[in-house]
């Protein structure tokens, strides 16, 4: 839940980077660390287990600087995308403001970003949160393998399978290269202020 | 594709798939560069292509294990459990007690048991969140060593002078109701002297089957609702915020200005009517007052603690 302090006109909310394991939500954390140094207000942390894995959570502050005369911070974080840390996933997702979901485009993956989606609609809701409310986007990652020639899904397949009911923005993303890993992250900081405006009224 | 490319580009795949830690997606297509070798008779260094892929699937199974064996809960740095409590304490309570207990729970929901341990034991110190440090102190023995390691605290403590004899006491119901619910026994000893620990006995027990879920399953339960049979309120019902939950049993702080409300809420009342607020779902259901507490000490000094163990959802 983002904390809003009134009289020093702060914000501080929460975006949570969800998605099936390996699908590269550190990868896009690492690439924003790296990439927008003047945002970044604090070390990127990360906990990992054997083999790089995510093992609590990836943390990285950074700051928007003021926006309609409210100093903006974001707190980001990223869950184990590993099945057997559910609970993780949940107490990460904990006052969460608003969402990117990163999907894998691996053809081979396809069942885990739906079973990764649906994991996220029942944590939502266990927050009494719902999915087609909350701030959400889509990042469908991993689009520079198909010049390796690794099979991808489409987009229109991705769309169909993931974003057909949700109808939230989407991007197409290369998290190594850094492709769509801004615009991503800056649509869902646009959905989730905006979303923050209609519950606190904090801007002038 | 003629089937030397074919090769090469499952080869390809797999060790891309090896490369993104997609591990059971990398043997698959190793399998399968197998199955297609395999099915060549005259091809060209067959033997040694064969063994290679066989290493390169070995390699992928002794990771998959490394994987799969890695702890679940690892010990972390100092600097990572402060990072933890700083991120995981929700409550914007301005109270230092209830925050610290807050960031001990935190530890204890990471596994961080060795840590959460010792600032709860240091917590028992303070007489306004004594008795809730002391459940989730019970609550990290049970998750991270033993249940007889629980018991023994219990046994610590009730030899001690550090409790009063009905904050004892609710430790008491709340560690045999997690023992029970594990389908252990054990003669615990009362701190309230044989004459309470009889009257207690015939109070009448509660007709409603306890919840069948084990002590962890239990929802979050954020707020509740009781709709009151008696007093000012009868036939109202009235919401309060739940400060703590250990498994069933949930523990609301009163205010002393709403002393009236409560008045009549004892141990052992009965609340057939009780909304549970929680963030999945509001379900009806019934509860009783485990203990009503005055707070003696603290910024809280006068309040009440509640204790309500929910008996039916």
């Amino acid at each position: 839940m983002a904390i809003f302090n009134l009289k020093k006109r702060e914000i501080e909310c929460k975006v949570v980077y969800y998605g099936p394991g390996r699908c590269g939500k550190t990868t896009n954390l690492e690439y924003i660390f790296s990439s927008y140094k003047k945002q970044v207000k604090g070390e990127m942390v990360s906990i990992n287990t054997e083999g790089d894995r995510t093992l609590f959570f990836d943390f990285l502050p950074i700051g928007l600087g003021q926006i309609k005369g409210c100093d903006v911070r974001v707190q980001l974080y990223t869950v184990p995308g590993q099945v057997k840390y559910s609970s993780t996933r949940k107490l990460v997702l904990r006052g969460v403001d608003g969402i990117v979901f990163v999907a894998d485009s691996l053809e081979v993956r396809r069942e885990k970003n739906m079973l990764s989606l649906k994991d996220l609609q029942a944590n939502l809701k266990e927050y009494g949160k719902s999915i087609f409310k909350v701030p959400l986007v889509m990042q469908y990652n991993k689009r520079d393998l198909a010049e390796q020639g690794i099979p991808l899904m489409s987009i229109e397949q991705m769309e169909k399978d993931l974003n057909r009911q949700l109808k939230v923005p989407s991007f197409q993303g290369s998290a190594v290269s850094g492709e769509g890993v801004g615009a991503t992250l800056k649509e869902c900081l646009k959905l989730t202020l905006q979303s923050l405006q209609r519950e606190f009224k904090w801007a002038q | 594709m003629d089937i030397k490319q074919q090769i090469k580009a499952t080869l390809q795949e797999a060790e891309i798939y090896r490369s993104q830690g997609l591990i059971t997606e990398a043997h698959a297509r190793y399998q399968n560069a197998v199955k297609i070798i395999n099915s060549i008779e005259n091809l060209k260094n067959k033997d040694s292509l064969l063994k290679a892929i066989t290493e390169k699937i070995k390699a992928l199974n002794i990771t998959q294990e490394k994987v799969d064996k890695g702890p679940t809960t690892p010990e972390l740095s100092k600097k990572a459990q402060d990072l933890i409590k700083n991120l995981f304490t929700f409550s914007d309570s301005k109270d230092e007690e209830t925050a610290a207990l807050e960031g001990a729970v935190a530890l204890a929901k990471f596994g961080q048991f060795d840590r959460a341990l010792k600032e709860l034991n240091g917590l028992l110190a303070k007489d306004a969140i004594r008795v809730e440090a002391a459940k989730n102190i019970l609550r990290c023995y049970m998750a991270s060593t033993s249940t007889d390691e629980a018991i023994n605290q219990y046994h610590q403590w009730h030899s001690g002078d550090l409790f009063q004899p009905q904050q004892l006491e609710t430790v008491r119901g709340y560690l045999v109701d997690i023992l029970q619910k594990r389908g252990l026994e054990a003669n615990l000893p009362s701190p309230l002297g044989m004459a309470a620990k009889a009257a207690k006995t015939v109070e009448p027990v509660i007709d409603i089957d306890a919840p069948a879920e084990t002590e962890e399953e239990f929802l979050d339960i954020t707020s509740i609702g009781i709709t009151f049979d008696k007093g000012p309120r009868k036939g109202k019902m009235v919401e309060f915020d739940v400060n703590f939950q250990s498994g069933n049993t949930l523990s609301l702080i009163i205010s002393k200005k709403d002393n009236d409300l409560i008045d009549g809420l004892e141990a052992g009342t009965k609340l057939k009517e009780v909304q549970f607020f929680s963030p999945i779902a509001i379900f009806n259901g019934a509860g009783v007052v485990v203990s009503k507490t005055q707070i003696k000490t603290g910024p809280k000094q006068g309040d009440f603690c509640l204790d309500i163990r929910i008996v039916s959802t």
